[in-house]
């Protein structure tokens, strides 16, 4: 087709040229889901446990890949690493631009862990084995894609590839009335795409760069603060969503409860990540004037998404319900904590962000593991489990501690850091958010206590515990989980590379 | 060389005299007509090829040959080749008119290939007219005769109707500057844009387009014309038909337009209109060719958002989303002529099972249907894409915005069609679905179009550039 095209102009002034520095380690991420995801269409679907054997390889590697990148990442100079630039389509000024800073960098390292326990967690699944983690392959490619991704065309191509296997992964495999939590997730989330796309292109048009480099496009300058102003709420709504943002939340705990466990586990430790971080790498970086002007709307849908659902979550039979609500709750969190524009809100969401998506996932893979056994969910079908399975019962307690925030485990230190940061700017929210956090730990005591202690229901005397093997999912999110809780600057060190500077250089 | 610049034309009106003169010396014979023609047809893509860089003004500057042109030829003669292929079993038309059913499909494609090259008023005329009369009978040819006659009588009417509303806007046309070629329009229309009878005249020019194109108001016919005909029929209309209507309005409209900010707001308002309207009707279609003709007018919608841009970039993305629906509708009408159970429509709930029955089929039905919806990677999310660059560009986000709503609502009934092929567990197993092995080929080249064109858009970009400079 070269030879139509004597002359292509290219109006920006940015040279788009290839700019790869050293061994492209983000590409080898996406390169690895895609292999796999191949691979796995290759094998005849009788091949059950090959498929898994590929899967667990395929996600081992990526995540080995993360824990490395989250390592090798060099915190004294901070700023984007890793960078990789090819033009893509350069008419229309898209590049395959990826690299990491501290903000996707946890970011990074939980997909890795939610990818990996999120396959072993589904060891036990028979039915349509291979179409269900090419599936979950596919989904779990555009979260890495989002995440390495500076480039704005990309990350709404990544948003929605890792949103459309959603619906079958759900509708499929899932469980309580996944047909219609399928539609409606679905269906919610594209509308968030529905504002994002034209917001997207709103900002192309309007810088006249025509490029849709992040980091060209967030110069201070490039756009107008009533631009910033306009654009800022479509794409906090739009990301939003996905986040959890109340009141766009309810396919969230619908969603939950009807996904099959590790869909769950990646969706709710993962998927509402994308959302609190599309608002950080979006909305935030190219509107900061919108973000300062829009930040006491965010507080206080914040507010009151943390306050909903603690409340909603009283209220719950089943138990993905209660986690499913729960997670509005602590997206709550992250939310109040970008609402306030400073350095130590930032830190505490994005370590919040990563607390809650190991912490989620582990509520998500223990109760598909009782589920597993038991068959149900109902809070009030089960109790006095720990006697018959004391391991699976001692996970999901640890995460339920976590969630509490108790300290000593990950999730402490995101909401302490937020609270302190959301107090000085907005202490009447700030006081009321935390008293609902305070019912919510009751809840989840309520919920422990009944599924875990009293009198041991009779239909379930006999399940035996876990084993050793099967339990390795829950043992690596554990560990992170109190890894991170006894020693949270090796997370917080990485977070300031980046918010830091991000602060200094915005316009006061 | 001149007749190099009539190539394709040409060797498409010879074979059609074959297939004319084949149709008095014998009677059909289903496997060798086939055969016949798909490689007569696959001739003629190579044809067209070769004929791409043709440049040039014919009969008396009536017939201009350029890149324009000679791409959209070359997909007429594409989408003819790929319609044959679905023809290997014609049960849907009578046995006797099997021979003639080729001759009308190859005079229907060489009217369009003049449609496309047009640039006098009358010439544009009659090549709209051949490729109606085609289409008039080829929607009849159907076995069950009520069917084929209903859907055939009602495009028929409808559509005189629509092409005695274009005469009469031609005619006023001239009446009000004088022009009968589209380059002197171009220069005498600024000038009195601004009395009714060129306004009148226009709009009811474009009114019978609108009608091939399927646009709010003129698409009564959509449903049931695609519903009565044979399904290859029904594809052939929805894809072959359907890029050259695109391709004569992106011409006309580049012709007249000179910044009008009148015709951008009709444009734009019957955009809206045939969008929300055909997404809200499709969502309640148990038929799946009703389901795809409510969707035809809903891309008819996003289509004009593109030509209403105007400039280089919006009609490039409407090119752009004219090749993309090619690809993605027919890959659509693939599986439902695959499909569909001898003597009646697919029923969305027939789908059923589909996963078990043919894994491939399933997986092309999800890409083309994704790629209708418009969800990235698929090349009908960069024809939307592209298209709303556009319209952005124009400043026109209002209309972006409402386009966007459309595809979420869209969404809804797309998703019920994955959900039969993936979800559904039809009560008896119908057998697997046998694919020959040719057929196979053509779906997996299909869906890999799809995908890669989707992720790498580079080529068919600049393509679509080139080509809309080359109008301009």
């Amino acid at each position: 087709m070269e030879r139509f095209v004597p002359g292509v102009e290219i109006k920006g002034a940015l040279s788009m040229q290839i700019e790869i520095a050293g061994f492209p380690y983000l590409s080898a991420i996406l390169i690895t889901c895609v292999t796999g995801l191949l691979v796995i269409l290759l094998l005849p679907e009788e091949r059950k446990g090959e498929i898994k054997w590929v899967s667990a390889g395929f996600s081992g590697t990526t995540l080995l890949l993360c824990v490395y990148l989250f390592f090798a990442y060099d915190k004294t100079r901070g700023g984007l690493q890793f960078v990789e630039k090819v033009p893509w389509v350069p008419s229309l000024g898209i590049q395959y631009f990826n690299a990491v800073d501290g903000f996707s960098l946890p970011n990074l390292l939980l997909t890795g862990i939610v990818f990996f326990t999120g396959v072993l967690t589904m060891w036990q699944l028979q039915e349509r084995v291979k179409e269900f983690f090419a599936l979950y392959f596919l989904m779990v490619l555009g979260v890495f894609g989002l995440f390495v991704s500076m480039d704005l065309f990309f990350i709404f191509v990544w948003y929605d590839v890792s949103l459309f296997p959603m619906y079958l992964l759900i509708a499929v495999w899932g469980t309580t009335r996944k047909e219609y939590a399928a539609m409606k997730l679905t269906l919610y989330l594209f509308a968030g795409s529905a504002l994002l796309l034209p917001g997207m292109i709103y900002l192309y048009v309007h810088s006249g760069l025509n490029t849709f480099d992040i980091t060209a496009l967030m110069q201070p300058g490039t756009f107008t603060t009533a631009q910033q102003k306009f654009a800022f709420p479509l794409f906090y709504v739009g990301f939003g969503i996905l986040a959890g943002v109340w009141p766009f939340h309810t396919w969230s705990p619908v969603g939950h409860a009807a996904a099959p466990h590790s869909v769950s586990m990646v969706h709710a430790g993962v998927l509402m990540k994308i959302g609190a971080f599309g608002v950080l790498r979006v909305a935030i970086f190219l509107c900061p004037e919108g973000w300062q002007y829009w930040s006491g709307v965010m507080a206080f849908l914040a507010a009151f998404g943390i306050i909903y659902g603690a409340l909603a979550g009283l209220r719950q039979t089943d138990l993905k319900y209660v986690i499913g609500y729960s997670s509005v709750s602590h997206m709550g969190i992250v939310g109040l904590g970008l609402s306030t524009v400073s350095v130590e809100g930032l830190n505490g969401a994005v370590f919040q962000m990563f607390a809650h998506g190991i912490m989620t996932a582990l509520l998500f893979s223990a109760v598909g593991h009782i589920y597993d056994r038991t068959h149900t969910k109902e809070i009030g079908e089960l109790g006095g489990l720990s006697r018959v399975m004391p391991v699976a019962s001692f996970y999901f307690i640890l995460a339920a501690l976590a969630g509490m925030g108790i300290p000593g485990l990950a999730c402490f230190w995101g909401e302490l850091v937020v609270f302190i940061a959301a107090f000085k700017v907005y202490p009447v929210r700030t006081v009321v958010a935390l008293l609902a956090l305070v019912v919510s730990a009751l809840f989840m005591l309520r919920v422990v206590q009944r599924t875990f202690y009293g009198p041991p229901n009779e239909r379930y005397a006999q399940l035996s515990d876990v084993s050793f093997s099967s339990g390795i999912p829950r043992m690596i999110l554990a560990g992170v989980l109190l890894l991170f809780g006894l020693y949270p600057a090796l997370l917080f060190d990485v977070i300031e590379t980046a918010s830091i500077p991000f602060m200094n250089g915005l316009p006061r | 060389m001149k007749w190099m610049l009539f190539g394709p034309e040409t060797y498409i009106f010879l074979v059609a005299f074959f297939f004319l003169i084949l149709s008095m010396w014998r009677g059909p014979h289903s496997e060798k007509d086939h055969v016949l023609a798909l490689a007569l047809s696959g001739l003629g893509v190579v044809i067209s090829l070769a004929c791409l860089g043709a440049e040039g003004l014919l009969f008396a500057g009536a017939y201009r040959l350029d890149l324009f042109s000679q791409v959209f030829k070359v997909a007429l003669s594409f989408g003819l080749f790929l319609i044959v292929c679905l023809c290997a079993n014609v049960e849907e038309i009578k046995r006797r008119y099997r021979l003639e059913f080729y001759f009308f499909l190859f005079v229907c494609t060489l009217a369009m290939m003049l449609l496309v090259s047009a640039q006098h008023l009358l010439t544009i005329l009659l090549a709209l007219e051949l490729s109606s009369y085609s289409l008039y009978i080829l929607v009849t040819l159907r076995r069950d005769e009520d069917m084929g006659l209903e859907a055939g009588i009602k495009y028929f009417l409808t559509g005189i109707f629509a092409s005695s509303i274009m005469i009469f806007g031609m005619a006023l046309l001239y009446g009000a500057t004088g022009a009968v070629y589209l380059q002197d329009l171009a220069q005498v229309l600024p000038e009195v844009m601004g009395t009714p009878a060129a306004v009148i005249g226009l709009l009811l020019t474009f009114g019978g387009f609108f009608f091939k194109l399927a646009v709010y108001p003129f698409h009564f016919w959509v449903a049931d014309t695609y519903q009565g005909a044979p399904d290859q029929v029904t594809a052939y209309i929805a894809t072959a038909s359907k890029v050259a209507v695109i391709a004569v309005v992106i011409k006309l409209i580049a012709a007249v337009d000179q910044n009008s900010t009148y015709l951008i707001h009709v444009l734009a308002v019957l955009s809206i209109a045939s969008m929300t309207l055909g997404n809200l009707a499709a969502m309640v279609q148990k038929d799946m060719k009703r389901l795809l003709a409510y969707s035809t007018i809903a891309h008819s919608g996003y289509v004009l958002i593109g030509i209403l841009s105007g400039g280089t970039a919006g009609y490039a993305s409407a090119v752009f989303y004219a090749l993309a629906l090619l690809v993605m509708k027919f890959t659509v009408f693939l599986v439902v002529v695959v499909l569909s159970p001898r003597g009646k429509n697919l029923e969305r709930e027939e789908l059923a099972g589909l996963h078990g029955r043919s894994p491939l089929l399933a997986l092309a039905l999800m890409v083309s249907i994704f790629s209708l919806a418009g969800i990235p990677p698929t090349i009908g999310f960069m024809g939307k894409f592209y298209v709303f660059m556009g319209a952005m560009d124009k400043g026109l986000f209002v209309l972006v915005l409402i386009a966007m709503i459309n595809v979420v609502v869209s969404l809804y009934y797309y998703l019920l069609i994955i959900k039969a092929a993936y979800l559904g567990h039809s009560w008896e197993t119908p057998p697997a679905v046998h694919l020959p092995q040719p057929m196979r080929w053509l779906t997996g080249a299909l869906i890999a179009t799809m995908m890669v064109a989707g992720f790498y858009p580079t080529p068919l970009i600049r393509l679509s550039e080139a080509v809309a400079r080359s109008l301009m």
